[in-house]
């Protein structure tokens, strides 16, 4: 294997191939530097490789061209947007609890997380603050889906390595804690749970049992995926040393979530920047030390270990009374109140037809979902309905480092990379 | 109170590139010009004191009825320092005839694609990044949809009321009032 020349080095001159390539192309009508065709030859000794938009093992409908010399990838280039769906211009024209639903689609597999962070944004706007028990169980919510969206990255980046029986048993894992999210909202994967303002409603009787029964068996089942895959050795020639990224770069990309934490820096917005009640639990930050894929591997698995602790702590915690705000700006008048006050039935008329009004003004709120840093910058201009609201996608920012993490390694390894960022296109498109 | 770090920062070192400071909601807002954006981001990058060394995001705010009082875009930065656990929002304004900033991919290696997509959706040039092309919307893509004045979806019905507004002349039926042909 030759040396690798710096990225950017233009290529010797084009062979009568790739002229004649060239030409077809012009005849064809295809523009110069748009890539309609999968296998193209530009040099003596690169090729560029079309991989994706639909290929298995990148999560969705991610389209990456690889600059190859041999097998080593010279240079990356992420091609995103196939999922586009101008979730932030339909939110300008919803009121804002309308709003809920679309968030949920965005990072489809933490949907609860959308809900949080936004429902929390029009919270700060409006000034308002869930009642204890709402904000418990928001956390609880929010944990049970960190664990759904961590074992369904175990499972499927596993399987693009090979492992299928990880696969298979993440699955029957993961189907424990969609069956809550089915009990307390109706629906298996798009809840819209959290609202702005509290919860859709109180969590049902066989709430505690369900819940319950998984912080008694998750541990065990964790051990279990554990001694699948951490000692592997397949997994770990695979994964050891391999996509590495430095504190430094981390940072200087945006990255957050576990690639950050992998790379060996200790920043988690639960700890940080506490929200939802998150500072009246105790948890840990797992880190890694070198930034390779293994160790982002091990931040999650342990992350799951720490999200178990704080399920367990709130459960056992979980305050009695209101899950919901009784500020009349959000909140419905009562039922009964409407039988005898003609103010509280027009109330209730403009709230549900028109919506809340939010004072006007900008604020961001993060929270920390499974992938990292996701934002919600709102500007409202007093109206009932966001003026902007900017996502700040976690996986948007961490899939930007991705051409900078593969730079030099194997072209089968580029799969591992991708497994090892957990992005969910969903949310880097929005 | 989140940004008050960058501001007394700024205010301390390079008090010409203060605009505005104002705050809400217990976040602080800095509004710079377009000329001093790279070395007011450079400063809050590289200075002990501040340590910005995370790209958040850059957007755009359009306001298009606030010209000629006000500038119509709004850019907004958010940057974040992890050591001393801190989020600032810088503003730039920017005219509708001259909707251009400094790309800061220089400073921030992250702030290549976020630039992109603002680029993308709002149309805001920023001069000197390597590679300003679409990102999300194809590359044939028509207009920025996140501006106010780009339809947000559908396609206009034509009713005898609406008729000018909803068919182009050319497809008016002539036997239509409005009919041109």
């Amino acid at each position: 294997m030759t040396a690798l020349p710096p990225p950017g080095t233009p290529t010797a001159g084009l062979d009568p191939l790739s002229e004649q390539y060239e030409a077809g192309r012009e005849m064809l009508g295809i523009e110069p530097g748009l890539d309609a065709i999968d296998l193209v030859e530009i040099g003596d000794s690169t090729m560029e490789l079309n991989m994706g938009p639909m290929h298995p093992s990148t999560h969705g409908v991610l389209r990456l061209v690889l600059n190859l010399d041999g097998e080593v990838v010279r240079e990356c280039r992420p091609d995103i947007g196939y999922l586009h769906t101008g979730f932030e211009k339909d939110f300008e024209r919803h009121t804002y609890q309308q709003c809920i639903p679309y968030t949920d689609r965005m990072d489809y597999l933490s949907p609860l997380f959308n809900n949080l962070g936004f429902s929390l944004a029009v919270e700060k706007l409006l000034g308002i603050e869930v009642p204890l028990r709402g904000q418990y169980l928001r956390v609880i919510m929010c944990e049970l889906c960190r664990l759904a969206s961590h074992l369904l990255w175990y499972g499927t980046s596993a399987l693009d390595l090979g492992a299928t029986t990880a696969f298979v048993y993440a699955w029957r894992d993961r189907e424990k804690l969609l069956d809550i999210n089915e009990l307390v909202s109706g629906v298996r994967m798009h809840t819209s749970f959290i609202r702005v303002g509290g919860l859709l409603a109180d969590v049902p009787d066989p709430f505690y049992e369900m819940v319950g029964a998984v912080i008694k068996t998750f541990p065990k089942l964790i051990d279990e995926h554990e001694l699948l895959i951490t000692k592997n050795p397949i997994w770990r020639q695979r994964t050891l040393g391999l996509g590495r990224l430095s504190p430094e770069d981390a940072m200087a990309y945006g990255a957050t979530g576990p690639v950050l934490r992998g790379s060996g820096v200790p920043f988690d917005l639960r700890k940080a920047q506490p929200y939802s009640s998150y500072d009246h639990f105790d948890f840990d930050v797992p880190i890694g030390r070198t930034g390779d894929v293994y160790d982002r591997y091990l931040v999650r698995m342990q992350e799951m270990r720490e999200s178990l602790k704080i399920i367990t702590q709130a459960f056992e915690n979980l305050p009695d009374g209101p899950v919901n705000t009784t500020d009349r700006r959000v909140a419905l008048p009562p039922r009964n109140e409407l039988n005898t006050s003609m103010e509280s039935l027009i109330h209730h008329f403009k709230l549900v037809t028109e919506g809340m009004r939010v004072p006007a003004g900008q604020v961001y709120q993060a929270i920390e979902s499974p992938r990292g840093e996701l934002g919600f910058y709102l500007v409202s201009d007093g109206s009932n309905r966001p003026y902007r609201c900017k996502v700040r996608a976690p996986s948007f920012s961490n899939l930007s480092a991705l051409p900078h993490m593969v730079r030099g390694e194997l072209i089968a390894d580029v799969v591992a990379v991708i497994g090892s960022i957990d992005i969910v296109l969903g949310d880097v498109d929005r | 109170m989140s940004g008050a770090r960058a501001a007394d920062l700024l205010e301390r070192e390079l008090p010409a590139a203060v605009r505005r400071r104002d705050s809400g909601f217990d976040e602080v807002t800095v509004w710079v010009d377009r000329a001093d954006l790279v070395a007011v981001c450079t400063l809050l990058r590289d200075h002990p004191d501040a340590a910005y060394t995370t790209p958040v995001f850059v957007t755009a705010v359009d306001w298009p009825d606030r010209e000629p009082a006000e500038p119509r875009f709004d850019v907004v930065y958010m940057l974040r320092s992890l050591q001393h656990n801190d989020v600032c929002r810088l503003i730039v304004q920017l005219t509708e005839d001259d909707p251009h900033v400094p790309t800061l991919e220089g400073v921030f290696a992250g702030m290549d694609w976020h630039e992109r997509e603002c680029y993308d959706l709002i149309g805001i040039t920023f001069t000197g990044h390597h590679d300003l092309k679409r990102i999300l919307l194809p590359t044939d893509w028509d207009g920025h949809p996140l501006r106010k004045d780009y339809a947000s979806f559908g396609e206009p019905v034509a009713f005898t009321h609406n008729l000018e507004w909803a068919l182009p002349a050319q497809e008016r039926p002539r036997d239509m009032p409005g009919g041109s042909r």
